[in-house]
């Protein structure tokens, strides 16, 4: 099997040592990318943070004896951010609230427009509607970025079916924000 | 390897949206060279792609508060991550180094120690000897 190429590797290499220069960067490196990941997949702070500091936490355990070459250490770190933040969904199911954790979307306010900030509340509120599959999908490609055999791998699934789930999240986004649009669906009919 | 057509184009721009640099890195040359003989119908293509990535690049990035990231560094020392790890290997090093160089000297003194009363033995035989091979004038020379 060829060898990956890490950008992580060293800094994972020196945080395994102790290095506190090394410990902050990894901080400042993957902390964001973990919040990220756990707030788009749980669509709450409180829960997000706790679960970015886990994974952390993990990390710190892992990095001094990190094998370098068998996979990327921010794949494994996605795979294991992934797995909180399925452990509390799966938790979700299993103790009915009173309140779903969606919040309420107010529709469109089609005479002042949206500001940038409303834009981004509504569009969390339809990612949050999503089935959980295709947020994931479009959590993993589009937010986190990952290559699309990152994401089947992480998400156990083949390519195909990875880009069945984007499609379909995608239009399902784009019919609940069509209304943020007005121009849009007549523009692309035009050209 | 997957055909490149408009079809295929189509169904990347779909899921990946319009952003060339999320498309698969084997495809992502055929279908700009697609693109590229043919600029409206793909401008057609992307449209609504670029249209879905302009929503979903709304979403606000989460903040780190200065709170929780001195959580996960303070939780770094909690999992044993610290200089001081790098410095015990070291110590350690020093450590049987030193224990070799105390064996050593220890071992210098207890053969010396051990050879010191043969060596006088001899010595003393030799002085005997030496001694009585010398002549009765000498002794008489000596006691007068």
């Amino acid at each position: 099997m060829a060898s990956i190429v890490d950008p992580d590797e060293e800094l994972v290499r020196r945080v395994g040592q102790g290095d506190p220069a090394a410990i902050q960067a990894m901080v400042a490196r993957k902390l964001p990318r973990m919040l990220a990941l756990a707030q788009r997949m749980l669509g709450d702070p409180v829960e997000a943070e706790d679960v970015a500091q886990e994974a952390m936490l993990r990390a710190w355990k892992q990095a001094p004896r990190w094998r370098p070459g068998k996979a990327k250490f921010d794949t494994w770190l996605h795979r294991v951010g992934l797995n909180l933040c399925y452990d509390r969904l799966r938790r979700r199911r299993e103790v009915p609230t009173e309140t779903p954790p969606d919040r309420p979307d107010d529709g469109p306010a089609p005479d002042r427009g949206l500001l940038a900030a409303e834009l981004g509340v509504r569009v969390d509120a339809a990612l949050r509607r999503l089935p959980e599959r295709q947020r994931e999908a479009i959590v993993l490609c589009h937010y986190q970025e990952l290559s699309n055999i990152e994401a089947a791998d992480l998400m156990q699934i083949s390519v195909e079916a990875l880009e069945s789930l984007l499609s379909r999240g995608r239009r399902a986004l784009r019919q609940t924000l069509a209304d943020m649009a007005p121009n849009a669906e007549r523009r692309g009919a035009e050209g | 390897m997957t055909t490149m057509n408009a079809e295929r184009l189509k169904q990347l721009a779909e899921a990946y949206g319009a952003d060339k640099r999320r498309w698969p890195e084997a495809e992502r040359k055929a279908a700009e060279a697609l693109m590229a003989s043919d600029g409206p119908w793909a401008d057609r293509v992307l449209f609504e792609a670029r249209q879905t990535d302009a929503a979903l690049d709304a979403s606000a990035r989460p903040m780190i508060s200065n709170a929780l990231r001195d959580r996960v560094i303070a939780s770094a020392m909690a999992a044993g991550l610290s200089p001081r790890k790098a410095r015990l290997v070291w110590d350690r090093l020093v450590l049987w180094f030193g224990a070799g160089w105390a064996a050593a000297a220890c071992a210098g003194v207890i053969a010396g120690a051990s050879l010191t009363p043969h060596l006088t033995a001899d010595a003393q035989a030799d002085a005997v000897l030496y001694q009585s091979s010398l002549s009765g004038v000498d002794d008489t020379e000596v006691l007068g």
